[in-house]
């Protein structure tokens, strides 16, 4: 897909000319650096003043050709940040307000209501009134609604903010499962890094209406460049792993990485799915030059040193552990351990550091 | 009070008339309403202050205006009556008068409906594949009713009271084009006052009732 | 803020102090309130009246019917000018009139009038039947004098009943004229007097003399009235001969 907009906006330009395929596409930026514009843009909500949109081959817009597709002829479903349910339809009625165009669709992926519904675990809010649905069931029914109308573009418009942390770990799985049972390219917006590395395979990265970095999210966001626009609190490292053995009254379950290398994760039962997520915040890993003796530590996995990033007070240390490893130390520490690249390090992680996603 | 068969003639001429006249602006205030609303396009604000007009002027002033427009002297007066069409002293020039005075309530009630519903939810309709007639009818009118049916009930009771522009378009022919506010006016004048206090509790009844309705709705209403 | 509240303050005490003094000056106006038919020539006879500076008049003009109400409401009016007896004797009987000042001044006549470029030919008030006459306008048929005189006429004739269906009432003799003059109703009934003065009508049918009604414009002092004397005046100048020379030139009757 190729997206080349100029949007004049009130104190700057959403200036931004990318060409990306990938099956998520993350936008990632602080509020107000034009994210929702360039939603918009795509959906053909917004005027562009000059540029070129491209999805699969199709030209939805260009000011050089002067083609300009309305809304209802781009195919693309649009999740916004609060839902936008219609309040005067029931569920039932909101998610199938689309599904007549899909008699008409290009894509016959075969996606059915039943499937969908299933996948979101909605089927019993069907006969509720639209008001009367909790902040994540409305985003789930938001979702199914854009879904069933069978879009060859997904866009979401940071569709966890409204959410307190608690629903949000609970929906994320849900957008992942989205992404993996429905194969429509999405294009999904937000300033949380967890859902980025949870989702993503490519991300672009934009600050006041301009594009800062682009790339696969691990390494993009713990980039020199990006890392600035993390809040402190959100520099994380997310894994993809499966579930080995659970272990109720030692507290732990042991997963594997895809490198093979198994680490103890905080207990659960037994996974139903092949695959599944989990992360741990780059500020709750230690580094060692030694491999330590009798802490309670569950996981102490040898590494050696990729890369060093020097930011100010703060340190970026990569680390390969098998999977690569972003630590966030302080400059002090760097000094101390003489940590650079090539230096054999051991990764001390707490089991209950780990959060499963 | 007095309640003679002239009473319930007047009356019921009053309400059919006022019924009709507001069943006329209904298509177009609400058409009107939603352009105001949502689009920009040029001479916007002189239409909206030509709209806002027969709410500020004198009615006997609009009166006037239509007198001059329709009157046989004028080209649409001649054009009309030789298709025999009487619009001056015929009940035609009572709804012409009712319609353009309370057209103007009922653009401005609509219109401030329309521009509460949260154009997000029109904008997610557009890209699920609604047409622009589609999000009007099952989208926007749905949550913006009961500021169109307030605002219809405000145009009636309006129109039932309306005087000035009315006696100069239709005059005042009992029986004819008398409708409750000029019987009020030509009772007093003969000096009839107890046909004139009847006719007035009339008014002020039906003025109460749908004005307290209107204010209902509006008060019920939704947060989009 | 102070300084425009004081600013205006006294902006609104010396418009008071004017209008007091305008008051004063209309102390020794005396109002006439006349029938609609008098207009022009009432207007006439004033502007001569008035030409000596000691002299204020000032007019008030509508149908007999609504100026009586309006004398007994308490308007106050010096002279009341009606265009019948009908109303003059109501006023009597209510003891508003200065006894002994009542007097028959003019006589008019009816005339039916159509828009001067009207193709209608209407030759006796039977015409009036033509369904090409849609809409007669008349002053209101039960109480404006031209209006009583003229429904009295027709059914006089035997025609009210059917010509009541095509009538419009309207306020007064002038604005019978008026509609006549629009084009919005094909004839009317106005005194002769009025047809004299408009160009954009014409007399169809002059009601005779004898088989019309009998059209008699009678004057009066009203009592509560507060300026006698200036109204005596007044009174006797209408009897004058110049008066009675304008009365004739607008084409009323004078009666003596």
């Amino acid at each position: 897909m190729r997206l080349c907009c100029h949007i004049p906006l009130a104190s700057f330009a959403l200036d931004v000319d990318v060409s990306f395929d990938a099956r998520v596409t993350a936008i990632f930026g602080p509020s107000g650096s034009g994210k929702t514009t360039l939603l918009d843009a795509v959906a053909g909500l917004r005027d562009i003043a000059r540029g070129e949109i491209e999805i699969g081959g199709k030209t939805l817009f260009s000011s050089a050709r002067k083609i300009n597709l309305s809304p209802q002829r781009r195919n693309i479903g649009y999740v916004p940040q609060e839902g936008a349910l219609f309040p005067n339809l029931s569920v039932r009625r909101n998610i199938l307000f689309g599904a007549e165009r899909s008699a008409h669709a290009t894509s016959a992926n075969g996606i059915g209501m039943e499937h969908v519904l299933e996948v979101l675990e909605i089927a019993h809010l069907l006969p509720r009134p639209v008001t009367k649905l909790s902040g994540g069931e409305a985003q789930r029914v938001a979702l199914a609604r854009a879904i069933l109308s069978r879009p060859q573009l997904l866009l979401l418009d940071e569709p966890l903010a409204a959410l307190d942390i608690g629903l949000k770990e609970k929906i994320l799985p849900y957008l992942a499962r989205v992404r993996d049972e429905f194969a429509i390219p999405m294009i999904y917006v937000t300033h949380n890094v967890t859902e980025v590395l949870t989702l993503a395979d490519w991300v672009l990265v934009i600050r006041g209406g301009r594009l800062l970095a682009q790339g696969v999210p691990r390494e993009t966001l713990t980039s020199g460049r990006a890392v600035r626009e993390i809040p402190e609190e959100q520099l994380e490292n997310v894994f993809t792993v499966n579930f080995i053995d659970a272990d109720k009254a030692a507290g732990r379950s042991r997963v594997g990485l895809s490198s093979g290398v198994e680490i103890f994760v905080p207990y659960v039962a037994q996974v139903d799915r092949p695959t599944f997520q989990v992360r741990v915040g780059a500020d709750d890993i230690l580094v060692g030059t030694q491999r330590p003796e009798g802490i309670s530590a569950g996981n102490i996995l040898p590494g050696t040193v990729r890369a060093v990033d020097m930011i100010d007070d703060q340190a970026l240390v990569r680390v390969d552990a098998g999977e690569d490893f972003c630590v966030r130390l302080t400059a002090g520490a760097v000094t101390r351990l003489a940590l650079d690249v090539g230096c054999p390090v051991f990764l001390i992680i707490k089991t209950r550091s780990f959060r499963l996603l | 009070m007095i309640f003679s068969l002239d009473t319930w003639q007047i009356t019921l001429f009053s309400i059919s008339v006022g019924l009709a006249s507001a069943l006329l602006i209904l298509p177009f205030g609400i058409a009107l309403a939603w352009l105001f609303a949502r689009k920009q396009w040029p001479l916007k604000s002189v239409v909206e202050t030509i709209v806002l007009l027969p709410l500020v002027m004198p009615p006997v002033s609009t009166g006037l205006i239509l007198l001059k427009i329709f009157g046989r002297r004028s080209p649409l007066g001649q054009w009309l009556y030789e298709r025999g069409i009487e619009i001056v002293f015929n009940w035609k020039g009572v709804l012409i008068a009712m319609s353009v005075m309370s057209f103007p309530l009922l653009v401005r009630s609509v219109r401030t409906s329309f521009a509460e519903v949260n154009p997000r939810l029109e904008q997610i309709a557009a890209t699920l594949g609604a047409s622009p007639l589609r999000i009007f009818f099952v989208v926007t009118v749905p949550l913006a009713y009961k500021g169109i049916v307030a605002g219809a009930l405000l145009a009636f009771s309006r129109a039932l009271g309306e005087f000035g522009a009315t006696i100069l378009l239709a005059g005042n022919i009992p029986g004819k084009t008398q409708t409750l506010s000029l019987a009020i006016y030509n009772y007093v004048q003969l000096g009839k006052d107890s046909e004139a206090y009847t006719m007035l509790g009339i008014t002020v009844g039906l003025a109460f009732l749908f004005v307290w309705c209107s204010e209902w709705l509006l008060r019920t209403r939704e947060k989009t | 803020m102070f300084l425009f509240v004081r600013k205006s303050f006294s902006v609104a005490v010396l418009f008071i102090i004017l209008l007091s003094a305008q008051v004063n000056a209309w102390a020794d106006e005396i109002l006439v309130s006349a029938a609609a038919s008098l207009i022009d020539v009432l207007q006439e006879i004033g502007a001569g009246y008035q030409a000596n500076p000691k002299h204020a008049v000032k007019f008030n003009f509508g149908p007999s019917s609504g100026l009586a109400r309006q004398i007994e409401e308490g308007a106050p009016a010096d002279i009341f000018f009606s265009a019948d007896l009908a109303q003059i004797d109501a006023l009597e009987k209510n003891n508003l009139i200065e006894p002994g000042t009542r007097k028959n001044l003019l006589s008019n006549q009816l005339v039916i009038i159509v828009p001067a470029d009207s193709k209608i030919a209407i030759k006796s008030p039977k015409d009036l039947l033509k369904p090409d006459v849609k809409k007669i306008a008349l002053a209101e048929p039960s109480s404006v004098p031209v209006g009583v005189y003229s429904r009295k006429y027709l059914a006089d004739e035997g025609l009210w009943n059917q010509v009541k269906l095509k009538i419009v009432p309207v306020q007064d003799v002038r604005a019978t004229l008026a509609s006549v003059e629009s084009g919005n109703v094909e004839a009317g009934f106005v005194y002769k007097t009025d047809a004299a003065i408009s160009r954009k009508v014409k007399i169809a049918y002059e009601v005779p003399l004898d088989k019309g009604p009998k059209i008699t414009y009678p004057v009066a002092i009203v009592k509560e009235s507060k300026r006698k004397d200036t109204t005596r005046d007044f009174l006797s100048y209408l009897q004058s001969p110049a008066a009675k020379n304008a009365f004739k030139k607008y084409g009323f009757v004078v009666l003596d």
